[in-house]
């Protein structure tokens, strides 16, 4: 055990005091954040913010839109006063109309107008289609054609009212929303909690169990190798049985994995709370995310312990990874279903699949705090006998790959190295 | 034949159980088709610079990982010091791989630390080992660098006291001298002739067999997975007979090439290199000349390793092929 320790001491020490461990420690979360700060900002930013002015020419085949269509591009130019629209309306006079049309759709494609609107004759009684011509090009005009049907129809509608001799003031008040406030009773504060920030609380949780878990056992792959190439593999175990390297090195990992996950998970619960959204996360979670984080930790690094032990480059490791990357990418790619139905079928069954548990576990619990006690109890139990079993195989794989050099062996000389005793 | 000369008494044998450091029992390792060590026996007494000798692929380096438990035999029986496996020995052990290595970015403080620590030393001793040692290979000024930071070889003065650092009653030594330069070996031969006198055990594999002359105490001579010969280097040396005698004598020496026994006779001054017939004696001769003139030196000139090497070697070679 105390040679366990001292191999789990050195790992540690030597693992922490690396310029890598330093960068993931603060540029991780610096990274995180920036992303979604950044992100959120520019969209704000793409869609409130300053922006050129668009020239729009509209031809009314109609001729009874102009006026409206003039007051809802002013209203639009009021409530947007940094992202104006400038409109040129054209007569539509009978003849010529398909020449004008044409040499008006080219001075689009010019530039000289970001779009031109040609309106329907009975766009009032609602029956032939208007047409938009723009350069679609830009994704940003995208946003430019949504507008200005809005302000089509706010004026097609407008004149319908007036038709029907209602005034647009008082269907404005008769619209009038009601007003309404959620309140979520399972906090304290009984403040409702923004929806955006409940979606992500779990998707935090899985992320730092997809970071504590394969980011760390990576390095599992790393510094066997390294020790199998610079030969100081023989001169270890000439002090330790491989299978006392091993768990010194899984342990020596997993405190790594728990201090930098720790470090992160401190920084983004004070960042929330800062915002007052502390309450996202309680007592519980952590405690299961401990313990769901340990045990897959356990499972996760022996396999990486088997893999590392029979490959003598980390290309090799990567081709050898692939089919157990499947796991961890399953549980990122299905994690916004799970979210929505924790207690579906499907949600149930991936949480059985153990090397998959800790993350669709901790996804669960985090969606829905209610989740089955017994399905707790039950995939934590199915962990804690699958850890004993993998690590059993891997130290046998371990203890014949670890002096190998050469080819990587095949899958079947690696169940017949599970027999030797 | 000196087959087992060693061996061949089994009185001493029995009587001194304890007295052998690594006892191997018709041990056996095959790779594929290879018969990489077959069917080795071999017994390594306690206190003694224990050689093995053997051309490169002969099963030096198979022999040793089987005996650190690195690799399995796949028959016989490996006990050492008094233990059925190295799980149980190892704290006493000192190894050194054929392939050497250390971790490049641990400072050699650190590196000696840990690795001490895992073969169980305590921090005080550690505290004592750690410079001692270093001072002794003269690495003492880059106790606080990395190892990388050391030439090659300094790393590999390193890698010997890596090997020491637990003050092992058991040294295994996989070629330890290949590389170094002529006062690193000096240096090293001293510390393990040191260490044999302190009482420790040495065993070092080398295909060089002017090293093993000087060195050793036993020697054991492997070729193809097999046993050639084992023995002190006496017992070996004078199981050859041999038939070479260096002389010098006063008086007319003319009669010497008329002697029955004599085959020829070499002159440089006054010198006489005398080789004999078959099956003749060497006292006889002495004898002989004793009788009939002063006799100022006589010396039967003994087979060098080498020579008894490639002549038992060759021999077993012939009979493969």
């Amino acid at each position: 055990m105390r040679k366990i320790l001292k191999v789990a001491q050195r790992e540690y020490v030597e693992t922490v005091k690396t310029k890598m461990f330093l960068i993931s420690v603060f540029l991780m979360p610096v990274l995180v954040v920036g992303v979604i700060f950044l992100s959120g900002r520019l969209m704000r930013e793409s869609v409130t913010g300053p922006r050129p002015a668009r020239k729009i020419a509209v031809t009314d085949l109609s001729n009874e839109l102009s006026a409206e269509i003039e007051r809802a591009f002013e209203q639009y130019n009021t409530s947007h006063p940094q992202r104006q629209l400038i409109l040129k309306q054209l007569s539509a006079e009978e003849h010529d109309l398909d020449a004008r049309i044409n040499k008006l759709k080219d001075e689009v494609r010019k530039g000289k107008f970001d779009a031109y609107l040609v309106i329907a004759k009975d766009v009032v009684k609602g029956g032939d289609k208007s047409y938009y011509y723009a350069n679609a090009k830009k994704v940003a005009d995208l946003l430019l054609f949504s507008t200005v049907r809005r302000l089509l129809n706010d004026a097609v509608t407008n004149t319908r009212f007036r038709l029907h001799d209602l005034s647009p003031q008082l269907i404005a008040e008769l619209r009038r929303s009601v007003s309404m406030e959620q309140v979520d009773v399972s906090s304290k504060t009984g403040k409702k909690r923004g929806e955006m920030a409940m979606m992500m609380t779990p998707f935090f949780f899985l992320f730092l169990m997809f970071m504590g878990v394969f980011g760390i056992s990576q390095q599992m792959l790393t510094t066997l190798i390294e020790e199998k190439n610079s030969r100081v593999m023989e001169i270890l175990l000439s002090a330790v049985s491989p299978f006392q390297l091993m768990v010194g090195k899984i342990i020596g990992l997993a405190v790594i994995g728990l201090t930098l996950v720790s470090l992160w998970g401190i920084a983004a619960y004070l960042a929330a709370a800062s915002r007052g959204m502390g309450d996202l996360v309680s007592a519980g979670i952590v405690v299961y995310f401990v313990i769901y984080y340990i045990l897959g930790f356990l499972l996760f690094s022996s396999i990486l312990a088997a893999i590392g032990s029979v490959c003598n480059t980390l290309r090799e490791a990567q081709s050898l990874m692939g089919p157990i990357m499947m796991f961890l990418v399953i549980p990122m790619v299905a994690w916004f279903y799970i979210v929505q139905h924790p207690e579906a079928t499907l949600s149930v069954v991936l949480s059985f699949i153990p090397p998959m548990t800790p993350m669709i576990m901790i996804l669960r619990i985090a969606a829905h705090p209610d989740l089955p006690l017994f399905q707790i109890i039950a995939s934590i139990f199915l962990l804690a006998v699958s850890v004993p079993v993998v690590m059993w195989a891997s130290a046998k794989i371990f203890r014949t790959g670890i002096l190998m050099y050469g080819k990587t062996p095949k899958l079947r000389e690696l169940v017949r190295w599970l027999r030797y005793k | 034949m000196p087959y087992g000369v060693y061996m061949g008494n089994s009185e001493q044998v029995k009587k001194s159980a304890n007295m052998n450091a690594i006892v191997l029992e018709e041990v056996s390792k095959t790779f594929g088709d290879l018969r990489a060590v077959d069917a080795l026996s071999a017994r390594i007494p306690t206190g003694s610079i224990y050689g093995f000798l053997g051309p490169n692929g002969a099963g030096k380096t198979t022999t040793i990982r089987m005996i650190m438990n690195i690799l399995y035999p796949d028959s016989g029986r490996i006990e050492i010091l008094g233990k059925n496996s190295v799980e149980q020995a190892r704290e006493k052990l000192g190894y050194m791989p054929e392939e050497r290595g250390l971790y490049r970015k641990m400072k050699v403080r650190s590196l000696l630390s840990y690795i001490g620590s895992i073969k169980g030393m305590r921090r005080s001793e550690l505290a004592r080992g750690i410079p001692k040692w270093l001072d002794t290979v003269g690495l003492k000024e880059w106790t606080d660098r990395k190892v990388e930071d050391l030439s090659r070889g300094m790393q590999q003065k390193l890698q010997f006291v890596v090997t020491v650092i637990n003050d092992p009653e058991l040294l295994i030594l996989d070629e330890p001298f290949s590389g170094l330069d002529p006062v690193n070996l000096e240096l090293l031969k001293g510390i393990l002739l040191r260490m044999r006198d302190a009482g420790k055990t040495i065993i070092f594999s080398t295909h060089v067999m002017e090293q093993a002359e000087k060195l050793c105490d036993f020697i054991l001579l492997i070729n193809k997975g097999k046993k050639v010969v084992d023995g002190t280097l006496d017992q070996i040396q004078s199981s050859y007979k041999s038939d070479v005698v260096t002389a010098e004598v006063e008086g007319d020496t003319r009669f010497i090439n008329d002697l029955p026994l004599v085959k020829s006779v070499t002159r440089t001054g006054k010198r006489l290199e005398i080789s004999l017939s078959e099956n003749a004696d060497t006292q006889e001769l002495l004898q002989t000349l004793v009788g009939r003139v002063r006799v100022r030196a006589f010396e039967v000139k003994r087979p060098s390793l080498h020579e008894i090497f490639i002549h038992l070697v060759g021999q077993s070679n012939a009979k493969d092929s």
